[in-house]
């Protein structure tokens, strides 16, 4: 389980806000104002975008097709593609302490002098 | 009410879409909206009032069943398809609030159309081979007639590769 996710990793941040949208299922456009909501509009797709980026993930199986809203093809991501999120999580935590780490160190030295 | 159609004949390659995109919106300026492709290079214009529309070209080989759900999620963010040439597909943007002005939001996508162009034509290239002296033979073109025809084609399909190639390193550059 552990090689296929970490093949993935990193994700760039459109693919994690993509793959964070579709922990609930939903359509390409619906995943584009989601991804915008939630990044507090850092992160904007555009369609082509979106759909390559669909494309890509369903072929790699982290996302799947679980339905349609009429012409709307609904998609949600897999248990991969959950392990894969997770892992993402992991690295970005590691990045944040990691800053903590050092930027506290900075400062105490800092106080020091 | 009749509308005026306006035909305008203009050479782009694949890899000067965006000198396309321009080109369209300047005519869009002048009140003429692209109304279809007719055949490569050649447009037809409905003519009306201008407008500040903005054009994007995409390159997709779309089947059948993809082609729906693809137009509809350009439909819902502002994209209207306002004509179709050889797998390019003509875009026009309705302005509209929240909206982006643009149909790749990164350079990896914009990167993936070329690429998707190099595939074509390297799927293409083993049919041209193989098929085509046999057909310039068959017709009985004189044997050094249909050499030097022969010869062109790969030379097109040559600078086409290298332009493409060109325009992909170009995109690398400016992202980075």
């Amino acid at each position: 389980m552990n090689q296929p996710v970490s093949k993935h990793l990193p994700l760039t941040e459109s693919t994690y806000y993509i793959l964070l949208a579709l922990i609930s299922p939903k359509h390409g456009y619906a995943v584009m104002q989601e991804a915008e909501e939630i990044s507090q509009g850092t992160v904007r797709l555009a369609p082509g975008t979106i759909y390559g980026a669909f494309s890509t993930l369903e072929q790699s199986k982290l996302i799947s097709m679980v339905g349609n809203e009429g012409r709307r093809k609904i998609y949600q991501v897999t248990e991969i593609g959950i392990q894969v999120l997770l892992g993402q999580i992991q690295r970005m935590e590691i990045m944040l302490q990691s800053a903590e780490r050092n930027f506290t160190n900075w400062q105490k030295k800092a106080t020091e002098e | 009410m009749n509308t005026e159609l306006i035909k305008k004949t203009k050479w782009f390659w694949a890899w000067q879409d965006e000198q396309e995109e321009t080109w369209l919106s300047e005519m869009a300026n002048e009140g003429l909206h692209l109304d279809k492709v007719t055949f490569p290079g050649s447009y037809q214009f409905k003519k009306g009032a201008p407008a500040n529309y903005i054009y994007r070209l995409d390159y997709q080989s779309l089947k059948a069943k993809d082609r729906e759900s693809y137009l509809q999620l350009f439909a819902d963010s502002g994209w209207e398809l306002v004509g179709e040439m050889a797998g390019w597909m003509y875009f026009r943007f309705l302005p509209g609030e929240g909206k982006i002005p643009e149909i790749y939001s990164d350079t990896e996508s914009k990167i993936e159309k070329y690429q998707r162009l190099i595939l074509y034509l390297v799927v293409f290239l083993p049919i041209m081979v193989t098929v085509l002296p046999s057909i310039l033979g068959r017709v009985g073109i004189f044997s050094s007639i249909a050499d030097v025809l022969f010869a062109l084609l790969m030379l097109l399909y040559g600078f086409s590769m290298f332009s493409l190639v060109l325009r992909i390193n170009e995109l690398k550059k400016n992202s980075n």
